[in-house]
């Protein structure tokens, strides 16, 4: 837009015979809308029948005969046919219309002509030096990394090799148990959606997800068999680091922040089951914080911290559904890149 | 402190694309699997017992499978060192590298430490089987 503003106002010349040129075309529309006048039926048409045929007296006819239309010429009815138009192309380029009309057409259909040829001409440049193309997703590829310079150290992470030993199956179990959290994660919030923690809702939204919420039964299938899951994966990946001695020193560390993310699965797995509120798992979280009120010293203060009170109520509902759904995904999640940071740094461990 | 020692080239293999190619289709089979829980789900939902009901305290109160063994052994302990038990376990566990500190020499090691898991696993679930049955 601002190339087509410079270009009207560079020059007085241009300026003036753009604008005596806009004025004619705008005034030759104008003058050519309201005198053309004549039409096609005004041409003297070497025609018999008549402009308005009788159609009374033919229906009249047709309908005592009673016979269909491919009958009509064995009755001697003839239906009268428009008469032939003479000169078609004559609408078009408006023969027998006088000079102006005709005159007015050729140049505003001729100028728009000459101006498409030159823009065809002059774009044959353009498509001359056109850079060479480029699929889109690359092109985002390079606006993102214009700006933010992302692909070198993304190059560096992504060329990281991997050594040989590793590629048994026994070294894949850590990285399943890191899958599975992302299950837990993504049908987690699915369910959360719709749960409702409040001691008289939680059991009837629990109801609803199974049966109403459209493959709520999947979701929280998935979200129970990949709790398990992930139990299982983490005590498999546990056992396998134990065995294979990677646990020793330059990784005690690593083996510190795993035993901890173990714990707080379990913590997952011990809040989590409180939320359906039936009666297996009312009782399963009233024993369990009575045996963690058994510690001595602490005990009472962790059962008060677990129940928020002497009794499992609706307050120990809530305090388990935020401890469920965000202190301890986010705990897990800082962990987890700990643990993943100090693998990255120091490799997978050597077996003998 | 022994040294990270960094695997040759001819000992590697790419990341990208090798590696990655292989964890992708782990991830596949394990999305397959899922998917297939969630059509068993359609068919047979997780379900719920009866409401909560804090009046009513029913005959057996069972926690979920992988406190089974724990909670068996708590039936036979007093139970402040019942309550001590996990806790201790726990502490153990997770200061494992700081307990045996001496680097491995050969690998007959593996093998002992492999017998000593699947003793411990034996016994966990026995533990966890008969926490089930009773």
């Amino acid at each position: 837009m601002d190339k087509l503003l410079n270009f009207w106002l560079r020059g007085r010349w241009i300026r003036l015979g753009l604008t005596a040129a806009l004025v004619c075309i705008v005034g030759l529309l104008f003058y050519v809308s309201v005198s053309a006048d004549t039409h096609p039926r005004d041409i003297n048409q070497e025609s018999s029948a008549p402009d308005n045929p009788d159609w009374s007296r033919i229906r009249s006819l047709v309908s005592a005969a009673d016979i269909p239309y491919s009958e009509y010429s064995a009755a001697a009815i003839s239906v009268p046919q428009p008469a032939p138009d003479p000169c078609l192309h004559c609408h078009i380029s408006g023969e027998n219309t006088g000079l102006w009309t005709p005159l007015a057409r050729w140049s505003i259909f001729g100028l728009a002509g000459l101006m498409f040829a030159f823009g065809v001409v002059r774009s044959t440049s353009v498509w001359r030096n056109r850079k060479p193309w480029k699929p889109y997703s690359r092109r985002t590829a390079e606006w993102i990394d214009e700006r933010y310079e992302i692909s070198g150290p993304l190059t560096k992470i992504l060329n990281k090799p991997v050594p040989k030993y590793a590629l048994r199956w026994w070294y894949c179990l850590g990285g399943i148990t890191a899958f599975l959290f992302v299950v837990q994660g993504l049908t987690g919030i699915m369910l959360a959606f719709y749960y409702k923690p409040t001691p008289d809702a939680a059991y009837a939204s629990i109801q609803f997800i199974e049966s109403q919420v459209r493959f709520g039964a999947s979701i929280r299938m998935v979200h129970h068999w990949a709790a398990n899951g992930m139990i299982v994966l983490c005590i498999a990946h546990m056992l396998r680091v134990f065995i294979m001695g990677a646990f020793k020193p330059p990784r005690e560390l690593n083996w510190v922040s795993g035993a901890l993310l173990l714990t707080l699965t379990l913590a997952f797995g011990f809040t989590g089951y409180l939320l359906p509120w039936d009666q297996r798992a009312f009782w399963a979280t009233t024993v369990g914080s009575e045996i963690a009120g058994g510690i001595p010293v602490i005990g009472s203060l962790a059962l008060i911290f677990l129940r928020v009170g002497w009794s499992v109520t609706e307050l120990t509902l809530s305090r388990f559904y935020a401890l469920h759904i965000i202190a301890l995904p986010l705990a897990t999640v800082g962990l987890m890149l700990l643990h993943f940071l100090m693998v990255r740094k120091q490799g997978i461990a050597k077996p003998l | 402190m022994p040294d990270i020692e960094q695997p040759s080239a001819d000992e590697t293999i790419p990341f990208y694309p090798d590696h990655f190619r292989t964890e992708l289709r782990v991830v596949l089979w394990i999305i397959g699997i899922i998917v297939l829980i969630g059509i068993i789900g359609l068919l047979m939902p997780v379900g719920q017992g009866d409401p909560a009901d804090p009046m009513n305290t029913p005959n057996h109160v069972k926690p979920e499978w992988y406190f089974l063994a724990i909670y068996q052994i708590l039936k036979f302990i007093p139970k402040t060192a019942g309550a001590l038990l996990p806790v201790i376990l726990i502490i153990l566990l997770t200061i494992v590298p700081f307990l045996d500190r001496k680097p491995d020499r050969s690998p007959s090691i593996y093998r002992k430490r492999l017998i000593s898991v699947i003793i411990g696993l034996i016994v966990l679930t026995a533990l966890t089987i008969w926490g089930e049955v009773t």
